[in-house]
C-alpha cells in the first residue's frame, strides 16, 4: 500500500511549494498545489473503489453459479413443482383405478361364493338322497348355469386384476420424476450453502421454534419429527396409559 | 354389533375414504357416508342420523380434531363414538385427542384386522 500512502517526495515537495507560495503572497500558486493535493487523493480514492469492483465481481465470478441459480428459479423450480403435481395426478390415478377394479371384482367373487354354497347344498342333499327328480333336474340346471356364469365372472376377475396390475405402473414413472427433484433440491441446497459462505452469515442462528400445534403429518423413516410413536401398538401403549 | 348402524367417513383425499368404505362394507357395515373435511361432515352430523364417525385429522377448512370437539360440544352428538384415522403420530397430539374425548385411535397406513378391532373395542365399550 505504499504507493497509497501520502507521506511520500512528492506530497513533501508539494507542500513545501505551498508554504513558499503562502510565504510569498502567491495566491494563484497555493491554489494551485492544493489541487494537486485534492487530485492525488480522489485518484488514490478511485483506484480503491475499482479494486472494491473488481473483487466482488471476481467473488460472485468464482461462485460460478449465478447463471444456473437464475435457470434455476426461473424454470427448474416450476418445472418441479409440476413434475410434483404430475406425481400426485398419477399415483391418485393408479388407487383409483386399483380401488374401481377392486370394487367390481368384490360383487363378482361374492356372487360365485353364494352360488357355490347353493350348490353345495343340493349336492349334499342328493349324496344323501334326499333329492326328488324335479329337484335333481333344477339342480343340473343350476349347475349348468353356475359353469357358464362361473367362466364369466373369472373371465372379468381376470380382466379387473390385469387393470390392478397395470395400474402399478405410476411406480417407475413417479420414483423418476421424484429422484429428479431430490437431485434439484440437493443442488439448490449446495448453492445455498456456497451463498451463505461468501455472505458470511453467523454460524450459529437461532433455531426456528415449531408452534405446538403445528401438523407434521406422515412419519417418514430418517426424518426426525419429535417425540412420536412409531405405530398402532405403541399407540395403543399411550393410550392405556392414560386409562384408555 | 349392529351392522346397520349409519356411519360419516370424513377425509380429504378421496381414494382414502374410499378404503375405508369398502374395509367398513367387508366388515358388514354398508350404511356409510362421505364427507370431505369438517365443515361439511358437521352439518351432516346435525341433521342425518349417524352413530359413528370416521375422521381423518390433517384437512383443509375443519380439521378431525376440531370436528371432534364440536360434537364433543353440541348437545345431540356428544355421545357420537368418534374413530379417528390419521398419519399424525406425534405424541402430544394422541393425548390431545384422548383429552377431547376420542373413542377410537388409529395411525395410518393401518390394516383390515386394525379397523376391525378397533370398532369392535368401541361397541363393547358402549355396550358395557
Amino acid at each position: 500500500m505504499t504507493e497509497n500512502t501520502i507521506i511520500n517526495e512528492d506530497n513533501i515537495a508539494r507542500v513545501r511549494d505551498l508554504l513558499v507560495s503562502l510565504e510569498n503572497g502567491d495566491e494563484a500558486g497555493a491554489k494551485e498545489v492544493i489541487d494537486e493535493l485534492a487530485s492525488v487523493r480522489e485518484t488514490n480514492l478511485y483506484q480503491e473503489v475499482g479494486k472494491l469492483t473488481r473483487e466482488l465481481h471476481d467473488a460472485i465470478g468464482a461462485f460460478g453459479m449465478d447463471d444456473r441459480i437464475t435457470d434455476i428459479a426461473e424454470n427448474d423450480i416450476p418445472d418441479a413443482r409440476q413434475r410434483l403435481n404430475y406425481v400426485i395426478t398419477k399415483t391418485d390415478d393408479a388407487a383409483n383405478r386399483t380401488l374401481t377394479a377392486v370394487e367390481e371384482s368384490i360383487p363378482l367373487c361374492e356372487q360365485m361364493e353364494q352360488r357355490s354354497k347353493e350348490l353345495m347344498d343340493g349336492w349334499q342333499k342328493f349324496t344323501n338322497r334326499e333329492m326328488t327328480v324335479d329337484d335333481f333336474r333344477d339342480m343340473s340346471k343350476g349347475m349348468d348355469d353356475y359353469f357358464t356364469s362361473q367362466s364369466d365372472s373369472f373371465t372379468q376377475v381376470k380382466a379387473h386384476l390385469n387393470n390392478i396390475l397395470m395400474a402399478q405402473d405410476f411406480q417407475d414413472l413417479t420414483g423418476q420424476i421424484i429422484k429428479r427433484v431430490i437431485n434439484l433440491v440437493a443442488e439448490v441446497e449446495g448453492n445455498l450453502v456456497n451463498l451463505i459462505k461468501i455472505a458470511g452469515l453467523p454460524e450459529h442462528v437461532e433455531p426456528h421454534k415449531k408452534s405446538t400445534v403445528e401438523l407434521e403429518g406422515p412419519i417418514v423413516p430418517g426424518v426426525d419429527s419429535g417425540d412420536t410413536v412409531s405405530g398402532q401398538d405403541e399407540v395403543d401403549d399411550l393410550l392405556s396409559s392414560l386409562g384408555f | 354389533m349392529d351392522k346397520n348402524i349409519k356411519i360419516l367417513v370424513v377425509d380429504d383425499f378421496s381414494t382414502m375414504r374410499r378404503i375405508i368404505k369398502n374395509l367398513l362394507r367387508d366388515l358388514g357395515f354398508t350404511n356409510t357416508e362421505e364427507a370431505d373435511d369438517g365443515l361439511t361432515a358437521l352439518p351432516m352430523l346435525q341433521s342425518g342420523s349417524f352413530e359413528l364417525l370416521v375422521t381423518d385429522w390433517n384437512m383443509p377448512g375443519m380439521q378431525g380434531i376440531d370436528l371432534l370437539k364440536a360434537v364433543r360440544a353440541d348437545e345431540k352428538l356428544a355421545s357420537l363414538p368418534v374413530l379417528m384415522v390419521t398419519a399424525e403420530q406425534k405424541k402430544e397430539q394422541i393425548v390431545e385427542a384422548a383429552q377431547a374425548g376420542v373413542n377410537g385411535y388409529i395411525v395410518k397406513p393401518f390394516t383390515a384386522q386394525t379397523l376391525e378391532e378397533k370398532l369392535k373395542k368401541i361397541f363393547e365399550r358402549l355396550e358395557s
